[in-house]
């Protein structure tokens, strides 16, 4: 009992503190990822297929990591019982109760290593399905020995002068096994933040997105700048900020490359008021990974925002069955009220081919007309795609709307489409910000006086990297997916 | 009350079920009069049943009831009596009641506790017809989906009671490069000799042919001919069966609640011969969009859809994309002579167009009286358009009655797909009339007069089946009796490799131009659709 209880002690305070530290967003990702309903019939599907009901209770368990604690907590409490299990199965002393830990270990790495394929795996529930199995195993596997006792030999008594080996090695074993599982966790920063702002943005907190990618070390990932963006958007702020915040286009760590649409596709679209190709991506994913919550949700969003009653109530049904989805309809008035506005659009035939960020900066920015916020959508995307056909338009239809305070990253283009083009349409600069004016004039005098474009990059970053100029000059091969 | 049945609730419905079995519900002989209106899903009330149909099982919704009891009565009173708010009927009891009652009324009292009184409801009622209901049906179940697809199945139900099997799944082959489409199941006379066929795509294609035990697999596509066959239809009496070759794809509505269209872009019709395993063009023309082909019952006329289509724009994407609500499809047939086993000129049968209209799926009643198709505003795959509705149209030419819709079977929402029973009284069809999104299907009594009745919906054990499935049913079919292969045959079958058909010219008399010559350069595709895979 007395080295049972520091390798316990030990175990569950690495668990613990990789899944509720790092990790804690990828559990409440994998919770939302389950697909698990708590009635009778749900039940009665499962257990029609083979090993159901091992496969439903794993289901259960997993959906438990909607409330990080609770899930790790249940995972930790699993995987000692894996432990335990071997050394009454196994009968093994307590010096040697070290060897238990390496199958935990093992299958707790099994889940934290996936990363991003916790999209696309087809498995039910990944995290808890092979801890039943082996649990269940190594429990039929101590029965038949406690049947059998009589000729069961391998148990290992060790003698007073191998007790210290026994130990040593136990822990060596036990020590090894965590670094590995540690090492093997996928910890990548950038997957995590991603999460961080995917669930930030389900929960309305724009600022919090905001805070992230300001934070943010590593050069970001689309969907990082997508999700900053609509934080921008959402905030107001984006006419102002969105080329002050980290731009970049870095590999996700992972084979393939549809992660912004699987992470993010069906929440962008809806944001975006592209609700068609919300509700679609979202019932394209439960085709191919079942009834999980993360899509139910946006199937229930949709139809509430089509006016499609009965569909969102048949949607919202499913979701009271779960354990922890029922509260939809929170902050869904506002969500609604902020939505509406991008849908006073004529409705068209189209296709993104899965490219959703290229899809929606083209959609928007070759459209015409529609609401306040869709015109200053426009024009931003027409700022990001370098297609400034319709800017001018757009900025003078918006000029009266900004009551005096123009948004920086308009005055910057503004200033920069009169010195390409020649004749704007705006005839008073005094518009324009004094100092935006004056950085502009000392741009285009340094850019003048230092000649090759690459090389402009590297010393005008430090004072024009925030601005649209320097976005339009001197950004660009970014991958948008 | 709430829909779902929690685990936690098992222990009182088990409870509930002691109790009723201890001591049946009886009558309560004191009660007031109501004029509320049965809150209940689904409701079925006034709808004609068949003798033989398993039990309309419902749910009773009105809120703030202590006590429910139902009664399920002849005209003499004798019945059944159910407690509780799901009512759930026992077969056993249900249809000796429907054996009493055939060919005249079913009554059902709904009793209600209300604040210790007991509210009775208004007595609603069932027409029991003579005629029985073709005893199997069988379907395809899948999500409502757009260009993925998986645990398609293909399933046998049985409408005297609550039996439903699968008869083929398509998880079985999937890799993860290619996945497996099934699609319909198409008895011949239904199945009447155990004869049927369905569709099985990307993964060990072809199109699988069953005959008692027998399962055989061909590949229908010929390099002469548009895709493998699609909408099939087998001819009453001779081996052959008529096929749309389609060249399909899916574009996606931005912000239309009817979410997505599926529109042929080219389609023409085929002849297969299944004795002489050869394939024969029935139509084949760039500039008709030929579908939805099927035989009279005496086997002499072929009915199928067609619409003229007139480029606009040189790239066929970017013109039906933006004009898909103008490609109307008619009604056409071409008369076969049985002996030479060629077809007719082509004759028209129903001008949709002339009253911007757009049919599809014509269907002949089996007494050759009557052609039922699904009329909508445009196009022809109906089950996503809200305008769909059935209509029928006599072909008996001593009625001077034109085309019109089946007012008691239709709703606001789609209908779409329906079939005719053996013996022509009863129609099966798709509606998505319960949320716009999910097809139900729904079985309407056809009367001697050319009128349809209210529709009820396939009996189900419990509601929740329905309220609960995210899942349609999708091509329904009567059957006489089961498919007999089991799915372990089938696979067999599947896993075989397939007889290839070889290409016999055209099937008419009097061929015509051919003018597919024409079709391959001059139609482009822009990419922006998602091809389906025939």
């Amino acid at each position: 009992m007395k080295f049972r209880l520091p390798f316990t002690l030990v175990f569950v305070a690495f668990a613990l503190i990789l899944l509720l530290g790092p990790l804690q967003p990828y559990l409440r990702e994998t919770g939302a990822l389950t697909p698990f309903y708590l009635t009778g019939i749900s039940l009665g599907e499962f257990v029609s297929h083979p090993y159901g009901l091992l496969l439903y209770v794993a289901s259960g368990m997993q959906s438990c990591f909607a409330i990080p604690w609770l899930g790790a907590t249940l995972f930790t409490a699993s995987l000692i019982a894996v432990a335990y299990a071997q050394k009454w199965a196994f009968r093994l002393n307590d010096n040697w109760f070290g060897l238990c830990w390496v199958i935990p270990f093992w299958l707790l790495v099994n889940y934290t290593k996936m990363g991003y394929l916790i999209y696309t795996t087809k498995a039910v529930a990944p995290a808890f399905t092979p801890i039943l199995q082996v649990l269940i195993g190594v429990l039929l596997l101590g029965c038949l020995r406690v049947g059998l006792s009589h000729w069961w030999m391998l148990s290992v008594k060790a003698t007073s002068s191998r007790r210290v080996i026994a130990i040593v090695v136990s822990v060596l074993i036990f020590l090894s096994s965590a670094i590995t599982a540690y090492s093997n966790s996928f910890r990548d920063v950038n997957f995590l933040n991603s999460l961080r702002m995917k669930h930030a943005a389900e929960a309305g907190e724009w600022e919090q997105i905001l805070q992230i990618a300001r934070d943010g070390e590593q050069e970001p990932t689309r969907i990082q700048v997508c999700l900053t963006r609509l934080a921008l958007f959402k905030t107001g702020r984006m006419g102002d900020e969105l080329f002050t915040y980290p731009e970049g286009s870095a590999q996700y760590n992972a084979t393939q490359n549809q992660w912004l649409r699987l992470m993010v596709g069906p929440l962008l679209y809806y944001h975006y008021g592209k609700l068609g190709f919300a509700y679609r991506w979202a019932m394209e994913d439960m085709v191919e990974y079942g009834e999980r919550p993360a899509y139910l949700r946006y199937l229930y969003s949709v139809a509430k925002l089509n006016g499609e009653d009965a569909l969102a109530k048949r949607y919202e049904r499913s979701l009271a069955r779960t354990l922890f989805y029922k509260d939809i309809d929170k902050n869904k008035e506002q969500e609604i009220s902020e939505i509406s506005p991008l849908l006073n659009y004529t409705d068209q035939l189209d296709g993104d081919n899965g490219l959703v960020e290229f899809y929606l900066l083209h959609s928007f920015t070759l459209s015409e007309g529609g609401s306040r916020e869709m015109v200053e959508l426009s024009l931003m995307d027409g700022l990001i795609t370098k297609n400034l056909t319709g800017f001018w338009p757009r900025f003078m239809a918006l000029l009266p709307t900004w009551k005096g305070h123009i948004p920086a990253h308009y005055q910057e283009a503004a200033l920069m489409m009169a010195q390409l083009q020649g004749n704007s349409p705006l005839s008073d600069f005094s518009v324009i910000d004094p100092t935006i004016q004056q950085r502009f004039q000392r741009l285009v005098e340094t850019s003048a006086r230092m000649g090759d474009n690459t090389a402009n990059a590297t010393a005008l970053r430090p004072e024009y990297g925030n601005t649209y100029w320097y976005y339009y000059f001197f950004v660009e091969g970014l991958k948008t997916n | 009350m709430n829909g779902h049945v929690s685990i936690f609730s098992i222990p009182a419905i088990v409870l509930t079920m002691v109790n009723l079995c201890g001591c049946s519900p009886s009558l309560p002989t004191t009660y007031e009069e109501t004029i509320w209106e049965a809150d209940v899903a689904p409701n079925n009330f006034g709808a004609t049943l068949p003798p033989n149909i398993a039990p309309l099982n419902f749910k009773i919704l009105q809120g703030e009831t202590s006590e429910a009891i139902t009664h399920l009565h002849s005209r003499n009173k004798e019945g059944i009596i159910v407690g509780g708010w799901d009512v759930c009927f026992d077969e056993d009891d249900w249809h000796k009641l429907l054996e009493q009652t055939q060919g005249d009324t079913l009554y059902c009292d709904i009793y209600l506790k209300v604040c210790n009184v007991w509210k009775h409801l208004p007595t609603q009622h069932f027409l029991i017809a003579k005629e029985p209901i073709d005893p199997y049906i069988t379907y395809r179940l899948i999500r409502p989906s757009y260009v993925t697809y998986e645990e398609l199945t293909i399933n046998e139900r049985c409408l005297e009671n609550f039996d439903e099997r699968v008869i083929y799944e398509n998880m079985r082959f999937e890799d993860s490069d290619q996945g497996q489409c099934i699609n319909c199941h198409m008895p011949r006379n239904w199945n009447r000799n155990a004869q049927s066929q369905f569709h099985v795509r990307q993964a060990l294609g072809g199109t699988v042919f069953i005959h008692g035990n027998e399962v055989t697999k061909v590949n229908l596509k010929t390099d002469s001919t548009l895709s493998a066959g699609v909408y099939s239809s087998w001819h009453p009496t001779l081996n052959l069966i008529a096929y749309s070759v389609n060249e399909t794809g899916q574009v996606f509505h931005t912000l239309d609640p009817q979410k997505v269209e599926v529109i042929d872009y080219a389609s023409d019709l085929i002849l297969y011969d299944t004795e002489a395993n050869t394939v024969q063009h029935i139509e084949r023309t760039a500039s008709e969009f030929e579908s939805f082909p099927t035989w009279s019952p005496d086997g002499r006329t072929l009915y199928y859809i067609s619409a003229h289509y007139t480029p606009r724009l040189d790239d066929i994407d970017a013109d039906l994309d933006t004009n898909y609500d103008l490609l109307h499809y008619n009604i056409y047939a071409r008369d076969f002579d049985l002996t030479t086993r060629r077809f007719g000129p082509r004759r028209p049968v129903f001008n949709s167009e002339a009253i911007g209209k757009s049919a599809s799926v014509p269907r002949v009643s089996p007494d050759g009286k009557y052609l039922l198709f699904t009329l909508a505003d445009y196009g022809q795959f109906h089950i996503w358009h809200r305008s769909a509705d059935l209509w029928i149209l006599p072909l008996d030419n001593k009625q001077s009655v034109a085309a019109q819709p089946l007012q008691q079977a239709n709703s606001l929402s789609s209908e779409s797909y329906h079939t005719w029973s053996s013996n022509g009284r009863w129609i099966l069809f798709s509606s998505r009339r319960d949320d716009d999104n999910y097809t139900r299907l729904y079985i309407s009594y056809f009367d001697e007069k050319g009128h349809a009745h209210k529709p009820f919906r396939l009996p189900q054990q419990s509601v929740d089946c329905d309220n609960f499935l995210l899942r349609s049913y999708n091509a329904a079919e009567f059957l006489l009796q089961p498919v007999q292969p089991s799915q372990g045959q089938l696979r067999k079958a599947v896993k075989a490799n397939a007889r290839h058909a070889t290409y016999a010219g055209s099937a008419l008399a009097q061929p015509e131009t051919d003018s597919i010559k024409n079709r391959i350069p001059q139609f482009t595709s822009n990419g922006r659709r998602e091809s389906i895979a025939y």
